[in-house]
């Protein structure tokens, strides 16, 4: 009798465990863009994304040269950049604003490691001083493009700048 | 090109104090609105994230992340209500995402073989970039989150697909 109660409750138990177990197997998984992922993996490796709206910024190496690319969700195509690249550069972190419009950019040229952000529409790049100097290495950007946070090495200890866009 | 200085002025704030002493601060990362910011600092040996709202620097409590440290590449959708990011899950390296108003925690399986090395979660929350390295080279991969996640947007916008309102 003690036995059939025992099986009779780890039934009950398993029936009532059965929706969250199924719940486990059916629970929706995140799906691969395949179109946009084989395009990217065609493009070369690449690392350091930022996603944001229709548009995603990223490093691609390619021909032995990091670049930064900007690639345009909708139309599953990279955007021209021009004024931004400088063979001679080496870009470390990127991020985009939700228009693919403004994107904040670390890199190291000269030996100098700087901060600069990119206005697309004017094809025009402004240095963002840090103050106090420091050595930025990753960057972040508000999905409205104004404002970026950056972390930033100062006296040998990281911290985190939020700076204004104008 | 680059320009000059020209007459922009760039206003400038430290992300203020972590509560842990001279603790260092990494991997920033804003909300799509900018009143969220997360950031991985070091709490008791570990790489830990930590969100504030802003400008307040109010710490915002986190349900699920205790004792899968570190962490690192936090990354915010438009109010901050999701969260993604790479924890460390005794040998793996996993990415996850904390739903901050339903207290859910979504996993994201990855291919077998591949180890995330950062990620970027699309404002909306719609979509999530992942870079991952695995069979010898590094890769960015996009995965559509629409059947997993509600959209965090901003205020006042409608949701893409909801019934349209009758005036």
């Amino acid at each position: 009798m003690t036995h059939g109660h025992g099986r009779l409750g780890r039934m009950v138990a398993l029936a009532g465990a059965l929706p969250l177990l199924l719940t486990g197997c059916l629970a929706p998984l995140p799906q691969p863009l395949v179109g946009l992922n084989q395009r990217l993996e065609a493009a070369g490796p690449a690392r350091a994304p930022s996603l944001s709206g229709d548009w995603l910024a990223l490093i691609v190496s390619r021909g032995g040269r990091d670049r930064v690319e900007l690639v345009d969700l909708q139309r599953q195509q990279p955007v021209p950049l021009p004024g931004l690249e400088r063979p001679d550069a080496q870009p470390l972190s990127v991020a985009v604003d939700g228009r693919g419009e403004r994107l904040a950019l670390v890199r190291q040229l000269e030996g100098r490691t700087e901060l600069v952000l990119y206005r697309r529409n004017l094809m025009a790049l402004q240095p963002v001083p840090l103050q106090p100097p420091g050595v930025p290495r990753r960057v972040s950007l508000r999905a409205d493009g104004r404002e970026l946070a950056v972390e930033v090495s100062r006296q040998g200890q990281w911290q985190v700048d939020l700076i204004a866009v104008p | 090109m680059l320009s000059g200085c020209g007459s922009w002025s760039w206003g400038r704030r430290s992300a203020g104090p972590v509560g842990w002493g001279g603790a260092d601060r990494q991997d920033p990362a804003l909300s799509g609105n900018g009143r969220v910011l997360a950031s991985v600092v070091r709490r008791d040996g570990r790489d830990t994230v930590l969100l504030q709202e802003q400008p307040s620097g109010t710490v915002l409590p986190l349900r699920h992340l205790q004792r899968l440290q570190p962490h690192r590449s936090p990354s915010l959708s438009w109010n901050g209500r999701y969260l993604a990011l790479l924890v460390q899950q005794g040998p793996e390296r996993r990415v996850l995402i904390e739903d901050r108003a339903s207290g859910r925690l979504h996993r994201l399986p990855l291919p077998g073989g591949l180890v995330p090395e950062s990620l970027s979660l699309a404002a909306d929350g719609r979509r999530i970039a992942i870079a991952t390295e695995g069979d010898g080279r590094s890769r960015v991969q996009l995965y559509d989150l629409t059947a997993l996640l509600e959209p965090d947007l901003p205020a006042g916008l409608p949701v893409r697909g909801a019934p349209a309102a009758t005036p």
